[in-house]
């Protein structure tokens, strides 16, 4: 019983933690200038992040070690260096641009610039970490999460024509801009596998104390939970199809996007766009500060966990603080926070074989994950993908940023 | 025991099953006409930052002097102190006795200072 619990309780916090700043503002802009075209990018995205997700909570379940942890043990500090720092500067910007996203929807509905909100905002986010173990930290954003379902039932609302809908999962080339739409598909996939989740998720895992005879219930959460996560991404994606993109209005800020609610809630759209925007971006920079102490504290070897009093494991407490901090600053000096996502987001893909690979080789590594290794279909696709991603990135980002 | 895979970079708990960070530095003993031995372990951000690079282990190194930190660090742990090898590397030692948790404990001070800690 316990562990169908787990099990529900699971699937929905991962439902309500799916979508934030990267996910909706890149499939806000993929909706409004291409149609449902890029839905595949979106539901390949997701394949992704399910199997990744998968992957880092078994290996937390059986080797006992979070993934940061085993990567160093396996592959030393040499290798890991370079994609830890990579990571760490992706990960505070994208903290600054989550920060951000939770202001501009405190802006939509006060109305008050977007600025003096990034302060009580930070604070408030460290207020969480301070009091809250890793359960209330865990469920509590992703109930408040499912405010975000908000994009299933716009796009419901406006009647889509489904077989569109479906044939768009298969990938096709656009008809013009082949540049800007691989960039989206790319900024799609770097706003859904984020390297944080991957490390978070397997921290949590630790936290709980899932065991390996319970290998099933972390198998069962990922697939369905990122799944049903994916559903509303290609919520945004559709809603915004079908709102912004007759109307030409182009996604260049938040303030935009939030324009998707108005044809299907009329005079609750901004409110409740708000409420969306901001709550998944607020779990999503928790969720960030706290990683950034995991990560600290594992590669390290210093005592940490959420569950712990801050006392007990004072260097991760300062670690997440400090790194708070810094993206505040960022935040602060007042960077546009939806180009601070998609700048992060496209970096991201960029990172993410460096990311991936070894993670595959620990997978198939019997001293960590016993006889729990990952199948060759698995592993050839996700090399493949993560590859073909950050080679994709290496020729659009750098085109899409500086070639104007 | 291959000392790179099976060692290097492996969580140090203290007898107590503390973690006192991670062995950042393994230290041999090259003796003239017998193969080399393992005479220690290192511990902290210095030994870390040196295997690194020369010039980053000074800086950092720089670092920890210039907070005070450099009394006894890294710390060196002989091998005959360790217990045992497994998922950690288990040595027979208290983390206390040395200044492996200098760092938390200071950073324990500042957040004990914090109302509600």
């Amino acid at each position: 019983m316990s562990a169908l619990v787990d099990l529900v309780l699971g699937i929905v916090t991962s439902i309500g933690g799916f979508v934030e700043a990267g996910s909706i503002s890149t499939a806000a802009q993929a909706g409004s200038e291409f149609g449902y075209q890029l839905l595949w990018a979106v539901a390949v995205a997701t394949l992704m992040v399910a199997m990744l997700i998968e992957m880092s909570g078994r290996l937390a379940a059986v080797s006992k070690r979070p993934l940061a942890a085993a990567v160093r043990e396996r592959f030393g500090i040499h290798f890991q260096i370079v994609p830890l720092a990579a990571e760490m500067v992706i990960d505070v910007l994208l903290l600054a641009a989550e920060i951000g996203g939770v202001a501009i929807a405190v802006k939509l509905v006060t109305g008050a610039g977007f600025v003096r909100w990034i302060l009580p905002i930070g604070g408030a986010v460290w207020i969480v970490l301070w009091l809250f173990g890793f359960g209330v930290i865990e469920y509590g954003i992703g109930l408040l999460g499912l405010v975000t379902l908000s994009f299933v039932v716009s796009a419901w609302m406006l009647k889509p024509d489904y077989a569109d809908v479906a044939r768009s999962l298969v990938p096709s080339l656009p008809h013009d801009d082949y540049l800007r739409y691989a960039f989206l598909a790319v900024t799609i996939i770097g706003a859904t596998v984020s390297p944080y989740l991957l490390n978070f998720y397997s921290s949590g895992t630790v936290e709980e104390k899932l065991t390996e005879d319970k290998l099933w219930i972390n198998t069962a959460t990922a697939y369905a939970g990122m799944c049903f996560g994916g559903v509303v991404s290609m919520g945004v994606l559709v809603t915004s199809a079908l709102t912004l993109g007759p109307r030409q209005i182009v996604v260049d800020s938040y303030e935009q996007a939030a324009l998707m609610f108005v044809q299907p809630y009329g005079h609750y759209a901004i409110p409740l766009f708000a409420m969306a925007l901001g709550v998944g971006c607020f779990g999503a920079a928790v969720e960030l500060s706290l990683n950034s102490g995991y990560v600290a504290a594992q590669v390290f070897g210093w005592s940490w966990g959420a569950d712990k009093a801050r006392t007990e494991a004072a260097r991760f407490t300062a670690a997440f603080t400090i790194v708070l901090v810094t993206a505040l600053v960022l935040g602060v000096i007042g960077f546009d926070p939806l180009r601070l996502t998609l700048l992060s987001v496209a970096l991201t893909v960029v990172i993410m074989p460096a990311v991936v690979l070894p993670f595959l080789v620990l997978m198939n590594d019997p001293k960590y994950v016993k006889q729990h290794t990952s199948g060759a279909v698995g592993n050839a696709l996700l090399a493949a993908l993560t590859i073909l991603g950050g080679l994709l990135a290496l020729v659009v980002v750098p085109l899409e940023i500086f070639g104007g | 025991m291959d000392l790179v895979r099976d060692l290097l970079d492996k969580k140090v708990v203290d007898r107590n099953g503390r973690e006192m960070g991670r062995v950042d530095r393994i230290v041999l003993d090259v003796r003239e006409g017998a193969p080399p031995r393992v005479a220690a372990l290192e511990i902290g951000p210095s030994a870390l930052a040196a295997r690194l690079g020369a010039r980053l282990g000074r800086w950092a190194a720089a670092i920890e002097h210039g907070f005070g930190l450099d009394a006894g660090r890294p710390v060196r742990i002989a091998i005959d102190e360790v217990l045992d090898v497994h998922d950690h590397v288990r040595i027979d030692r208290a983390a206390g006795e040395t200044p492996a948790l200098e760092v938390e404990q200071r950073a324990r001070r500042w957040v004990a200072s914090i109302p509600g800690s």
